[in-house]
């Protein structure tokens, strides 16, 4: 008895000194990871003087300066240029942070920011991220159209997504309505839903499968308390009458319609909570060309009796030509091109535009265009080229557009272009 | 609506779904049809059953009458239904229609590629002109030996697989006869040309012309590569398959240059990649070099640019014109965008629910077309010229595929529907020896002239 009472106390002894031991090990963990943190927040700080140090504005523009006026580039320095870059943006966004949104616009984002982590430390901070969408700025009035095109992978989606707040933009502000919503948290957010919609681009897979089309219909009608309880069902009847949909659907599943038929459903559920803005995502890039009319019309049909405001995001120029009467062109998270449709469509600026313009067939075999193609893909946008993103495929990339970004500036009224061809005329 | 009305020929009540013991019913009935055909794709057969000839030997491909069905278990699903067109040699056609009017499935019949047992072929010929080795007695392919300027083969030192001059027992090295090669270094033999009934091919007399005959270039270019397998193994392949007698060295540098030819800048490493690490503008260039690499005379392209950028496509379509020439070869180009179409075929053929409703040549058919479809298709396209505020559009649906009606499909859709309409399906008329429109409107005209 007594040799297991000491074995007992021997092994309880074992493992108090083991429970000291792990308390020592993990404090010691902590202590060499707080010792990192310090020492890494340090050295970046020590960075960061070093930079601002060596760029004042007016040093790194006279040094930029030198080089272009020059036009030889050898010896140019690209980590300072992008940091001068970074700085003059946060310069220019600050700046721009308390000025009063313009009371024409419904919508007005400034310097929009969605980046997304790829690589982080381990204390969290994000060494490398996909820069999805950068710095996007515009104004968009009510019951205007804006057409927001580009390749695939270029950003517009997920802007369209990050205006909604169905992604938490990483920096910028967005003003709708005259208030900034770029900060708000998903609840403050709820009650503005009903004020902004989107239309999704595959009808087949945005429609719940299990429920009615009128369950579908009077599901944010009831949630959001448009109207009266007992009025529901008549509400809901008479948004889909103005969306062609027959009152017998009411009772009908998603799987019995057809594509043309699905994606009117979609268009009147975002339209049950009467919005001001819809962002129309690719609505009929998943339709035929005889259902894509019928919808194109029928959201313009809308817009005429309602009075609604989109942002109509396509990769189609001929459907974003018909449909709107502002046009921003994307390329790789940045905005390249903006202005009124005329003013596009009559004078591309950016290379970029007049490419895209170009490479659309056009119905007539009779009429053999002379077609920019432009070499190569898309660059991944998780490494972004140096200088103007679009130096590697542009057909009159010169040694500037290679080192230095350019500046997205208003060239004619209302006309916005991102391109060094037209910023050394003035 | 439906529900409520009751069917003339039985007296019940319509419903819009089918008991369990109809579906068995309709199970077995298909199981008949289909055992049947699939025992014929199965049989073996001599050459001379699937040979026959071409009604105008200017063209490549011939389909007349084709029906392919799938047989369901709601119903048999006509897809095509009596579609007949013809592919003249060294021209482009483009097959244009919605999304379900069978122009994937005529591509798919042409190329046997219909999943079985559902997707049949029932009738119809598709005739293709082909070429094929000749043959000796052994049923070898014969070789093409090389000649020299007095017309006496060249001899060659003999060597075994490894690349090592064969010796004879002497030290002597063996010498044989030369093979002539192509300018890809691939081993030439002495072809023929035989035109082939596709309709009535078995599976593996198929082999002979997938992939090396008709080539096909698909929608999906992620989907339709291997992705265990790199860019140069299955690009080999082709040359393994295709061509006897051909080395792994000779499959390799065939592959290369193939890879070359579609304008891919770095081959060499494009060779060593696997599909996830090319972009969608470089896997789709690799499709078109593996259908380039059998030296094939008719190309399907079905829906070659629908899954990429407009940038892309551009430089994909540049691509298809420029190959199209160098090869000599014929296109049978399937999509659903007109200005592919406008930009890329000589003769068009435009489909609706499973049928040919209109067929002429590009300006014809954009110049002048006849159909209420084909005249509404272009005009509910918006275009980068056009300033209409409202585009036309067509209403309605496609009808239903099972238990199509007996009457023309585009009736409950058509503007400009008469009296003639509510009778027989419209027959074609030939308005000009190349353009054909199958339309009641026109059917007065012709008998006019007459």
């Amino acid at each position: 008895m007594t040799y297991s009472y000491l074995a007992a106390a021997v092994r309880g002894g074992q493992i108090i000194a083991a429970g000291v031991m792990l308390a020592l090990v993990a404090l010691l963990i902590i202590a060499a990871f707080v010792l990192f943190r310090v020492l890494v927040k340090k050295r970046e700080k020590e960075e960061q003087d070093i930079v601002e140090e060596v760029s004042t504005q007016e040093a790194l523009e006279e040094h930029n300066a030198q080089y272009i006026q020059s036009d030889n580039f050898a010896g140019f320095d690209d980590a300072l240029e992008a940091k001068r870059e970074q700085l003059l943006r946060e310069k220019k966004a600050a700046e721009e942070k308390d000025l009063p949104p313009d009371e024409n616009a419904l919508l007005e984002v400034r310097h929009l920011k969605m980046y997304f982590p790829l690589k982080k430390t381990i204390g969290g901070k994000v060494t490398l991220a996909l820069r999805a969408v950068d710095d996007v700025s515009f104004k968009l009035k009510a019951g205007e159209t804006l057409g927001i095109v580009g390749e695939s992978g270029c950003g517009k989606t997920t802007m369209g997504r990050a205006i909604l707040k169905l992604y938490q933009p990483t920096g910028g502000q967005i003003f709708f309505d005259g208030k900034d919503i770029a900060g708000y948290k998903p609840k403050e957010m709820r009650p503005l839903r009903t004020q902004m919609q989107i239309i999704f681009q595959d009808p087949y897979s945005s429609l719940p499968p299990r429920s009615t089309v009128g369950g579908i219909l009077s599901e944010p009608v009831k949630v959001h308390k448009i109207v009266p309880k007992d009025e529901t069902k008549d509400y809901v009847m008479k948004i889909m009458e103005q969306c062609g949909l027959r009152d017998y659907y009411y009772e009908r599943y998603p799987h019995e319609f057809s594509g043309g038929q699905r994606q009117r459903i979609c268009i009147a559920r975002a339209l049950s909570v009467r919005p001001k803005l819809v962002v129309c995502d690719e609505p009929v890039s998943a339709l035929d060309v005889s259902i894509q009319a019928q919808i194109i019309n029928l959201l313009k049909q809308l817009q005429a009796d309602l009075g609604l405001t989109y942002l109509f995001i396509s990769h189609d120029l001929s459907v974003v030509k018909h449909i709107s009467d502002k046009i921003g062109v994307m390329y790789l998270g940045s905005m390249v091109e903006f202005g009124n449709k005329q003013d596009i469509f009559t004078n591309p600026m950016h290379p970029y535009t007049q490419a895209l313009f170009s490479a659309v067939p056009n119905p007539n075999p009779d009429v053999k265009m002379d077609r920019i193609v432009l070499k190569g893909d898309i660059p991944s946008p998780a490494n972004p080229p140096k200088g103007c993103k679009f130096n590697t495929r542009c057909p009159h990339a010169k040694e500037i557009c290679k080192h230095i970004a350019p500046k997205y500036k208003e060239y004619e009224p209302g006309h916005f272009v991102a391109c060094h061809c037209y910023s050394q005329e003035d | 609506m439906a529900e409520e009305i009751k069917d003339p020929k039985t007296g019940k009540k319509n419903r819009n779904y089918l008991t369990g013991r109809e579906i068995r019913e309709i199970v077995r009935s298909n199981n008949k049809i289909t055992h049947a055909l699939e025992k014929k794709k199965r049989r073996k057969a001599k050459e001379e059953e699937f040979i026959t000839t071409l009604k105008d030997d200017k063209n490549i491909l011939e389909v007349e009458d084709l029906h392919t069905y799938f047989f369901t278990e709601q119903g048999v699903v006509k897809a095509v239904n009596g579609v007949s067109f013809e592919v003249p040699q060294g021209s482009t056609v483009g097959v244009v229609g919605e999304s379900g009017c069978g122009k994937s499935v005529t591509s798919m019949s042409i190329m046997q590629l219909l999943q079985g047992p559902a997707g049949q072929i029932v009738s119809g010929e598709i005739r293709f002109k082909s070429y094929d080795f000749k043959r000796d007695e052994k049923g070898n392919p014969i070789p093409i030996w090389e000649l020299d300027e007095n017309g006496e083969p060249v001899l060659a030192e003999k060597k075994d697989k490894k690349g090592k001059t064969v010796l004879d027992k002497e030290g002597n090295p063996v010498l044989e006869q030369k093979q002539k090669r192509d300018e890809y270094g691939t081993l030439q033999y002495e072809m023929e040309e035989k035109v082939f009934n596709i309709a009535e091919m078995p599976i593996k007399e198929m082999y002979r012309l997938r992939g090396r005959q008709i080539a096909m270039i698909f929608q999906e270019p992620m989907t339709s590569l291997n992705p265990v397998f790199t860019i140069g193994n299955q690009l080999d392949e082709v040359t393994l398959l295709h061509f006897p007698g051909s080395s792994k060295a000779d499959a390799k540098r065939r592959s290369i240059e193939m890879l070359n030819l579609v304008g891919i800048a770095m081959p060499e490493r494009v060779y060593k990649s696997y599909p996830h690490e090319l972009s969608g503008g470089m896997r789709q260039r690799v499709m078109i070099s593996m259908a380039l690499a059998g030296d094939p005379r008719l190309i399907i392209a079905d829906e070659p640019t629908t899954a990429l950028d407009v940038t892309i496509q551009a430089q994909i379509l540049d691509l298809l014109r420029d190959l199209k020439q160098r090869i000599n070869g014929s296109i049978l180009l399937i999509t659903h965008d007109l200005g592919i179409i406008a930009e890329m075929a000589d003769y068009v053929v435009v489909m609706y629910a499973g049928r040919i409703i209109e067929k002429g040549t590009a300006s014809e058919i954009f110049h002048h077309p006849m159909h209420p479809y084909t005249i509404g298709l272009q005009k509910s396209k918006p275009t980068m010229d056009s300033e209409k505020e409202t585009l036309f559009n067509i209403p309605g649906n496609v009808p239903n595929p099972i238990d199509m009606p007996d009457y023309c499909y585009f009736r409950e859709r058509c503007s400009r529907c008469k009296k003639a309409c509510f009778g027989d399906y419209p027959p074609m008329v030939q308005v000009s020896p190349t353009h054909f429109v199958a339309c009641h409107l026109y059917d007065d005209k012709k008998e006019e002239e007459k």
